[in-house]
């Protein structure tokens, strides 16, 4: 494979709750390059969403770190390009990494379009004419521009996915992280929140996926990572990790649910 | 057996009607003002409450910049002087009586204050009115800090997992995510703590605020009739405060019945 660029690189990534007894995770070191389609799979309790948590920082490491577009960001402040030491600023970041959660979290007192102009008229500064146009734009990908005006509580699960999914990308963010976005929808409703994620894939996204959805990591993504225990067990291809596994608790894994 | 209710002395009532009027008044103001600043207060003491303001959160970090586990120091840096600030006001205003709180105000710090004795409407009196105000807002805030602060923790935590992860910063997801949605679902709360206030009034009385409870003392003065006037004090309390929580209910109703649209 050609080299790649790196978009972040996590080393050694630990979170550990009450004192240590808890290791959510216990070292991870792996690395994102763009264009990665990433799933992250593996049993309940792995440490695969506070990984993915951990790249935005919703959890706050207890060791270790994640260089994103060249900046530690579990350091408070860093030393940019001209040598001078800034604070780091987290919201900037998140701008820049969008994210899908399992229970779509949008927000209930706002319409659709309200959801989707929020962030960028408060934060990118836009203006609202230039927001709403946008919005409308990606509402219309996801065929839901018809439902602009309505409120979250109206919309089916998938529904809601989908707008939560291009309420991320509205921040033209440069990677996309997933959190379970299929687990809360009803069967009938996976269908059509995966066929807007491959969409993104195919548009070339760098997407983390955390997922339950095999066929969906085996079919768009481009790297699976296996994780146990708070560790990352296996990685490679999908050919390696769905028809080769190597490590015994991926191969008991894999038995269950393939 | 004689009843301790003389109906003839009601007719003598009639000459201070002016006074429970104004009384009335009184009252109503004085709540509507008391919740006012009491909501003011609470919102700044809840925000305090909940802000994660940690100046000495340097003293908690490894070497590696990462927070300690354990320890003294790890102590020391998840210490908030906001909260705390904010913790002991509510802990003292909540757990020291109303009348001590009024009668420190009103004695203490308004007489280091000195207020301009203007007449409002013809016969409020606002050197007595507004130390009164203050002292039920000071004491109210503390009550509504804890409505308040409910309610924001109310708000599911994903909320403040979307915003932030859309990049609004803190005071930004509280002003337009959370504090919409939390204000919506404490509005009853907060307008119970008003009928609160209503009664809770009566004892700015004692400072000299003209409210209905002063109206009974007045008349109870000049004509040694205590009992009689004093149920047309129960009287108006109750048709004040019984009909605005009958109202509340019904909103309330009315707002979980949005929800389900």
């Amino acid at each position: 494979m050609a080299t790649r660029d790196s978009l972040i690189k996590v080393t050694d990534l630990k979170k550990h709750y009450n004192m240590g007894t808890i290791k959510a995770l216990d070292g991870i070191t792996t690395e994102i390059f763009k264009g990665d389609v990433m799933a992250v799979i593996g049993p309940s309790g792995s440490g695969k969403s506070t990984f993915l948590r951990s790249l935005n920082l919703l959890e706050e490491p207890t060791d270790g770190s994640i260089v994103f577009d060249g900046i530690d960001i579990t350091k408070k402040k860093y030393v940019d390009a001209n040598g001078k030491t800034v604070n780091l600023n987290i919201d900037l970041l998140r701008q820049k990494m969008g994210m899908v959660f399992q229970h779509f979290n949008l927000f209930p007192h706002m319409t659709i379009l309200g959801n989707m102009t929020l962030a960028p008229m408060k934060v990118k500064g836009m203006s609202k004419d230039e927001a709403e146009e946008k919005a409308l734009a990606l509402l219309d990908r996801v065929g839901l521009k018809d439902r602009a005006g309505a409120y979250p509580i109206q919309l089916s699960g998938g529904q809601k996915q989908r707008v939560a999914i291009v309420r991320a990308l509205a921040m033209e963010p440069e990677v996309m992280l997933f959190d379970e976005p299929t687990s809360a929808l009803d069967p009938e409703m996976v269908g059509e929140v995966l066929d807007v994620m491959k969409e993104l894939a195919q548009e070339g996204m760098t997407m983390v996926c955390v997922t339950h959805e095999m066929g969906f990591a085996r079919e768009v993504g481009n790297r699976v990572l296996f994780m146990a225990d708070g560790l990352l067990m296996e990685e490679g291809t999908p050919e390696q990790v769905f028809d080769h596994p190597q490590n015994p608790r991926l191969q008991d894994f894999l038995a269950k649910v393939l | 057996m004689d009843s301790f209710i003389k109906l003839s002395n009601f007719p003598k009532l009639l000459p201070y009607a002016q006074l429970f009027w104004q009384g009335i008044l009184v009252t109503v103001l004085l709540s509507v003002f008391t919740v006012v600043i009491g909501f003011c207060i609470a919102l700044l003491l809840a925000l305090m409450r909940l802000s994660n303001f940690c100046p000495l959160r340097f003293l908690g970090l490894d070497k590696n910049g990462h927070r300690k586990q354990r320890g003294f120091l790890a102590a020391v840096g998840r210490f908030n002087p906001l909260n705390f600030l904010a913790t002991a006001y509510v802990e003292i205003l909540r757990s020291t009586p109303v009348i001590v709180q009024v009668f420190i105000i009103y004695y203490g710090v308004f007489s280091l204050i000195k207020l301009p004795s203007v007449i409002l409407f013809g016969f409020i009196r606002f050197d007595r009115f507004f130390p009164g105000v203050v002292a039920l807002g000071l004491n109210s805030g503390a009550y509504l800090c804890e409505i308040i602060r409910a309610g924001i923790q109310s708000i599911d935590g994903g909320q403040t997992e979307a915003a932030r992860s859309l990049g609004l910063s803190q005071a930004q997801n509280m002003r337009y995510v959370i504090l919409p949605q939390a204000v919506k679902n404490i509005l009853p709360a907060i307008a119970n703590e008003f009928v609160i206030i209503i009664k809770e009034s009566a004892i700015t009385y004692t400072i000299g605020v003209q409210d209905i409870m002063s109206a009974v003392n007045a008349v109870k003065g000049a004509t040694f009739i205590i009992i009689e006037p004093l149920l047309v004090a129960t009287a108006i309390y109750f048709c004040l405060c019984f009909p605005t929580s009958k109202l509340i209910a019904y909103f309330e109703r009315r707002m979980s019945r949005g929800d389900k649209r």
